[in-house]
């Protein structure tokens, strides 16, 4: 694809079949889907016309529910409902037990693992959870787009770690989904917002969800979104502002602190609607079982004020990361439902000096930016001309740990990615033949202050004196922010690497056992669709590869190379519409191979072509 | 394919003096070329190659738009591998070094911000200054010794800035 891509960025093969691609907003309270419709990214709804479907999962022993009949279900079956799951995602036992008597579920599974929940139909991971909200807004997305789906981009918190993007990654394929990007959701903001209003200069996104905070700083140029800096708390959000009226309803009624779940769960939803409430009211009465009072805005304020702080000290870091003034950000957006508490907003409008935009709908505005960029990288072209582009950084520092237990940075936090950097280190054992290397991410100095990514061990350094190996540690972000380290021993060429799966996240088996429950859930025909696929691909590749040698062919290849090529074309055309897989599956790799050398050269010839200031299209001509 | 010049790759010639503008809108028509976005369909190999070229991008611009990095490329370019920490054998600045830093630390001790915002000032003014003279002496190719010393003195401001940083940020606790 890669090849046509070059020829002419984002043209479909046939200009007036778009690829079907989604924005997915998995929220802490809330998941959406959007896609772009008519040149206008807007969300879908579902058969009653509600495009928020509220992330609640329900068990029952033979079925799932998901959404708001599964929400209504919190209080009466608290064991079997799941709520604010993204908390959960890509968290070990110790954090959860931090959130600790938050949540009420019953939590199987060992310290080295992700928790499940226990439930009716056996222990669920956070992942499969997600998965279920997922599979309802694919479907949900199949049935109004009328057709299969290319791929999704699945947005996340900016401040997610490794781990939780891991675990977002792995419950997408769970649902069947072929992700295109994970795509940072104040990014997305920004996208949804920029293009809307035609923006440029300096933009300040500041999303607060039902679970997670981010703020970002981009500088918008002319459809290109940089990202110069990024922060937040991936455990601060409008559940803690419920959690706080909780609190306080409590110790108002001198309640007991250790209520049962179903109990805990009914007093969330109290304190929720309060909080509501409370956004155009200055005082709400508060009915809790036998107990009734008055919550009055002020004293709403009083208990969410150190959460506001937080959140704007969160915002300072991120406009001195960014090497900025507070005065040259020129527009602050708002995101995320909990934006519309008025303290917030107004917390907000003060520190930046100017009021903050609130033009889209902020509970969408995530997901229909989100959409654009699928609608992007499907290779569905743009009507206004201006090609998008996203420069996210990575929003926490990348490092190994050394000696005394210190966490050595390699790559830090607010880099642009894609990234690779490498760092020489050497034994400090006279014939040490292995090392040990650990992967944090985080920005202390103790490696005990740090989150542990991954370990892995180098073997088979030759034996030297202390100090004389020499090892190379090369770190690799890639567009999704997912990170891959290889150690390299560079005198004798002994390797190892790594593709960072913190450890409790879940192995690839794991994953493929969950898609392969879902498929004969579904009742598909695994193999049937595994074909398909297959001549998806083939049928991709020929166009591409043809489009490519209209437009290049003669320039970059000569005549042996152009005869080897047309060739294997030939061969992966007879195989196309046959019913062997694998034989299809290996022709296309074969072409995909002669190619190789012909994409690079036309890789080169683009960069060279953007250096002297033309357009990708001028060049063909 | 080995690898370019940082410079090569914006199709600069090594020069110390660089219109930061121009190479920031060189960086995104490049970053719009091979950036794995415009292959979010490909096969492996091909998000491989457009991952690494980005990735190198990344590096090239991030090297060039920061002084003292630019600076101490620029003598890595042109001569032997330079060491990232040695001793440096510049009484003056060592002096200058040490007064500035007890200034930062009386200023942590006393919590004055606005007396950071001062202290901020003032580092940008010597790191205008010194990457002026910098430049000045990387024009003339027998003053290497001097540009070394100067990189030095370039890098030391520029750690500084950063500890700056950090005490804001404690003082915003």
């Amino acid at each position: 694809m890669a090849l046509l891509q070059i020829a002419e960025p984002g043209q479909s093969p046939q200009p007036h079949q778009r690829r079907l691609a989604v924005g997915i907003d998995l929220g802490t309270t809330n998941s959406l889907v959007a896609a772009v419709r008519s040149g206008i990214s807007e969300p879908l709804a579902d058969a009653e016309g509600e495009v928020i479907l509220p992330s609640a999962v329900r068990y029952h022993a033979d079925r799932v529910e998901v959404g708001e009949s599964a929400k209504g279900a919190a209080s009466s079956d608290p064991f079997n409902t799941i709520v604010s799951v993204k908390r959960l995602m890509g968290r070990g036992l110790a954090d959860v037990k931090q959130l600790g008597d938050q949540l009420p579920y019953r939590f199987v599974g060992g310290e080295s693992q992700m928790p499940s929940i226990e439930t009716v139909q056996g222990a669920k991971s956070p992942v499969e959870v997600s998965a279920e909200i997922l599979k309802v807004l694919r479907q949900r997305a199949e049935l109004t787009l009328g057709g299969e789906l290319v791929g999704a981009v699945i947005t996340v918190p900016a401040y997610f770690d490794e781990a939780q993007r891991q675990a977002t990654k792995d419950a997408a394929r769970v649902a069947g989904l072929n992700v295109l990007r994970l795509l940072n959701e104040p990014t997305a903001a920004a996208v949804a917002y920029g293009l809307d209003q035609q923006a440029e200069g300096v933009v300040a996104i500041y999303d607060l969800g039902g679970g997670t905070f981010d703020i970002s700083i981009l500088r918008l140029t002319s459809g290109v979104f940089e990202v110069m800096a990024t922060g937040g708390d991936s455990a601060l959000g409008g559940d803690d502002f419920d959690h706080a009226i909780a609190s306080w309803i409590i110790e108002q009624a001198g309640l007991s602190v250790d209520i049962d779940p179903s109990a805990q769960r009914s007093l969330l939803e109290v304190a929720c609607a309060a909080k509501e409430a409370l956004t155009s009211n200055d005082v709400v009465e508060v009915v809790y079982q036998q107990w009734r009072g008055e919550l009055s805005r002020a004293q709403f304020e009083a208990l969410i004020e150190p959460m506001v702080a937080r959140s704007l000290k969160a915002c300072r870091r991120a406009v001195r990361d960014s090497g900025i003034e507070l005065e040259e950000v020129g527009a602050v957006v708002m995101v995320g439902g909990s934006t519309r508490v008025p303290r917030v907003r107004q917390a907000v409008a003060e520190m930046f000096a100017r009021q903050p935009l609130t033009d889209i709908d902020p509970d969408q505005v995530v997901a229909i930016g989100a959409a654009i960029q699928a609608d992007t990288l499907a290779g569905n072209k743009r009507g206004d001309g201006e090609e998008l582009l996203l420069l996210d950084v990575i929003p926490l520092s990348l490092g190994l740990e050394t000696m005394g237990g210190l966490m050595e940075k390699v790559i830090p936090r607010n880099t642009t990615i894609p990234v690779a950097r490498a760092q020489d280190f050497t034994t400090y054992k006279d014939g040490q033949t292995a090392m040990m290397v650990h992967v944090l991410q985080g920005e202390r100095e103790l490696i005990s202050d740090c989150r542990s990514l991954a370990r892995f061990e180098l073997r088979g350094i030759p034996p030297m004196v202390a100090g004389a190996a020499k090892i190379r540690v090369t770190f690799q972000v890639d567009a999704d922010g997912l990170l891959s380290v290889a150690a390299r021993e560079l005198g004798s060429g002994v390797e190892a690497s790594i593709q960072v799966k913190p450890s409790y996240g879940l192995t690839d088996d794991q994953v493929a056992k969950m898609l392969q429950d879902s498929f004969s859930n579904a009742g598909d025909d695994k193999q049937a669709r595994v074909l398909r696929e297959q001549q998806v691909d083939a049928q991709r590749l020929l166009e591409a590869v043809e489009a490519a040698l209209d437009a290049d062919g003669e320039r970059l290849l000569d005549r042996d190379e152009r005869l080897a090529i047309d060739a294997q074309v030939e061969l992966l055309r007879e195989l196309i519409n046959g019913s062997d897989g694998l034989a299809l599956e290996q022709q296309t790799k074969r072409l995909t191979q002669v190619t190789d050398a012909f994409a690079a050269r036309r890789l080169d010839s683009t960069v060279k072509a953007a250096l002297a200031g033309r357009s990708l299209n001028e060049i063909e001509e | 394919m080995g690898t370019p010049c940082h410079f090569a790759l914006f199709d600069l010639q090594p020069s110390f003096r660089l219109d930061l503008d121009q190479l920031a809108v060189r960086y995104r028509e490049l970053a719009r070329a091979v950036h794995p976005d415009r292959f979010a369909d490909a096969d492996a190999r091909e998000q491989r190659v457009a991952l690494e070229k980005s990735a190198s991008l990344n590096e090239a611009y991030q090297t060039l738009k920061n002084a003292p990095q630019r600076a101490r490329y620029l003598l890595a370019l042109s001569g032997p591998e330079l060491p990232l920490e040695v001793t440096v054998h510049d009484p003056d600045f060592l002096m200058q070094q040490i007064q500035l830093r007890e200034e930062l630390e009386e200023l942590q001790d006393a919590d004055d911000i606005e007396g950071v915002l001062q202290f901020k000032r003032q580092l940008k003014v010597a790191s205008d200054e010194l990457n002026e003279s910098f430049a000045v002496c990387w024009d003339d190719p027998a003053r290497r010794d001097e540009a070394e010393r100067l990189m030095r003195r370039m890098q030391f401001l520029d750690k500084l800035s950063h500890e700056v940083r950090q005490l804001e940020e404690r003082l915003d606790d």
